[in-house]
């Protein structure tokens, strides 16, 4: 967190400079199957983001030392494109995407229901082609998108959501301006029908009471766009295509 | 890279060779349709989307400023990369780029450069000290055939729709980057012993070698690849020379389209 405490966020109404409610998201939008290489894609766009994941598998897992006995890996890897940002980024693996890639894996492990595929390897590529602020959790749901357009089957769909604070306030979704200096970010990945979370970080300051309304926020948008999530995937599947 | 020798899809595709006939249908030099959006991603100072049949490709420009090279202090720099990485298919695994990637990105590259589009004067800002360096990155998300034709599409409506970032760099104000042409490349591949417009994935895997053709804006030449293994005599050059005349017509206007919106 930038932590720059003269730069004004909030406006003297009380919205925040886009105009949002402290509880109010960025626009999203999401189309299934939009990839037709992959077993299964999705494209997300959430704000300005635009994340797309591409799902391959289950496939033969190989080389065979990564190979579980009783379940399948899941392989993810999550990359910015060299235009995303806005100074080019070198193409390639930097220490975040990394750690963002091993997290995200973990996550979707514990929802995807792994112990059906032993021995195999399910491919999770999420690429990130425009970033302000809240990628990987753009990231998150549109690789649970893609996951269920490649009718893997999951215990429920994971939600990339975030919460943070500016100027001392909790607010729901931060955008560019508010991630680079707000005080805190709190991005989690959310099972909105079992209320349980499988992916969490946070960087920042927030007392216990900041951290359960960040809480509560995520919770109210992760159902939100656990709806669009569901909607995409009935457009993909109910007679769009006939 | 691991593939089976399609034995079965070669024999299939002789078969219908025979016939002039291709496995989706098509004719010999029939194209599938193509989709081109431009200005579709923020962050990047030109962008385009390129939808050929099953293949998606993403383009974007960015702009750097750097020192120009001692010999050349008025001019700027190009440069133009394509990466494949596992995202765009079964058969790509991450690692370092591979020679596949590398070849795309050069073949595209050379017929932009070589079209003389961009007047590397004109991406001066002070002599000998201050010039901007384009980078045209293109982002192959899946990969069903002639990703060539795709790449090298996307690569040129994303750079003729750039905005130079002057003001967040500080060195005057933003304004639309001067492109003085429009060079498009044309793809074919041997399939079933003669060559054909536009392969689709299948007719890649089961096909032989591949010829690239960039022409500029008066139909002249500005760079040509052969790839894969095979072997071409030059009557056959010269008959996908006039099929690619066409069809880099058609496309060029198709990017002078989405330019008049």
């Amino acid at each position: 967190m930038g932590g720059y405490g003269d730069v004004q966020l909030l406006r003297d109404d009380g919205l925040r400079l886009d105009g949002r409610k402290l509880d109010e998201m960025r626009p999203v939008t999401i189309e299934a199957g939009i990839l037709p290489a992959a077993d299964g894609s999705a494209m997300v766009t959430h704000g300005l983001n635009v994340a797309v994941a591409a799902v391959y598998g289950p496939m033969e897992a190989h080389p065979r030392k990564i190979q579980r006995q009783d379940r399948a890996v899941i392989d993810v890897r999550y990359n910015m494109a060299p235009f995303s940002t806005s100074d080019r980024i070198r193409p390639g693996f930097n220490r975040r995407s990394r750690e963002i890639s091993k997290v995200t894996a973990e996550a979707l492990e514990s929802v995807v229901l792994v112990e059906r595929y032993p021995r195999s390897k399910i491919r999770v590529e999420i690429e990130i082609l425009a970033a302000e602020a809240g990628t990987r959790c753009a990231g998150i749901t549109a690789a649970a998108v893609a996951l269920a357009d490649a009718g893997i089957p999951m215990r429920d769909l994971i939600v990339g959501v975030a919460s943070g604070k500016v100027e001392g306030t909790v607010v729901l979704d931060l955008d560019k301006a508010e991630d680079n200096y707000g005080q805190a970010d709190l991005p989690v990945g959310i099972l909105p029908n079992t209320g349980e979370i499988a992916f969490l970080q946070m960087d920042g300051d927030l007392s216990p009471a900041e951290f359960e309304l960040a809480m509560e926020y995520n919770f109210k948008a992760a159902k939100e766009i656990h709806e669009i999530m569901v909607d995409a995937l009935r457009r993909r599947y109910e007679g769009g295509e006939a | 890279m691991v593939e089976l020798v399609p034995t079965l899809l070669r024999q299939e595709l002789a078969r219908l060779a025979e016939n002039d006939a291709r496995l989706d249908g098509r004719g010999r030099w029939e194209a599938r349709e193509v989709s081109l959006e431009t200005d579709c991603l923020y962050n990047a100072e030109g962008s385009a989307k390129v939808v050929i049949g099953g293949t998606v490709v993403y383009a974007g420009v960015k702009f750097e400023l750097r020192t120009p090279w001692p010999d050349r202090p008025t001019q700027g720099s190009l440069m133009c990369g394509a990466e494949l990485r596992p995202v765009a298919g079964r058969k790509y695994e991450p690692g370092p780029p591979s020679p596949e990637s590398i070849e795309l990105g050069r073949v595209v590259d050379r017929g932009i450069r070589e079209s003389g589009c961009i007047d590397m004067d004109s991406l001066c800002i002070v002599p000998g000290e201050k010039v901007w360096g384009v980078m045209i990155d293109i982002h192959v998300l899946s990969d069903q055939g002639n990703i060539f034709d795709a790449c090298g599409l996307a690569a040129i409506a994303a750079l003729r729709t750039a905005v130079v970032p002057a003001e967040r760099f500080d060195v005057g104000e933003d304004h639309r980057l001067e492109v003085n042409g429009t060079p498009i490349m044309a793809s074919f591949t041997r399939v079933g012993g003669r060559y054909v417009l536009d392969a689709s994935e299948e007719e890649e895997l089961g096909g032989g070698e591949r010829i690239h053709i960039t022409l500029g804006d008066e139909g002249h030449l500005h760079s040509l690849q052969k790839g894969l293994k095979g072997v071409f005599t030059p009557a056959e050059f010269a008959e996908i020379f006039e099929v690619a005349q066409q069809r880099c017509v058609e496309l060029r206007k198709l990017v002078a389209e989405k330019e008049g919106n």
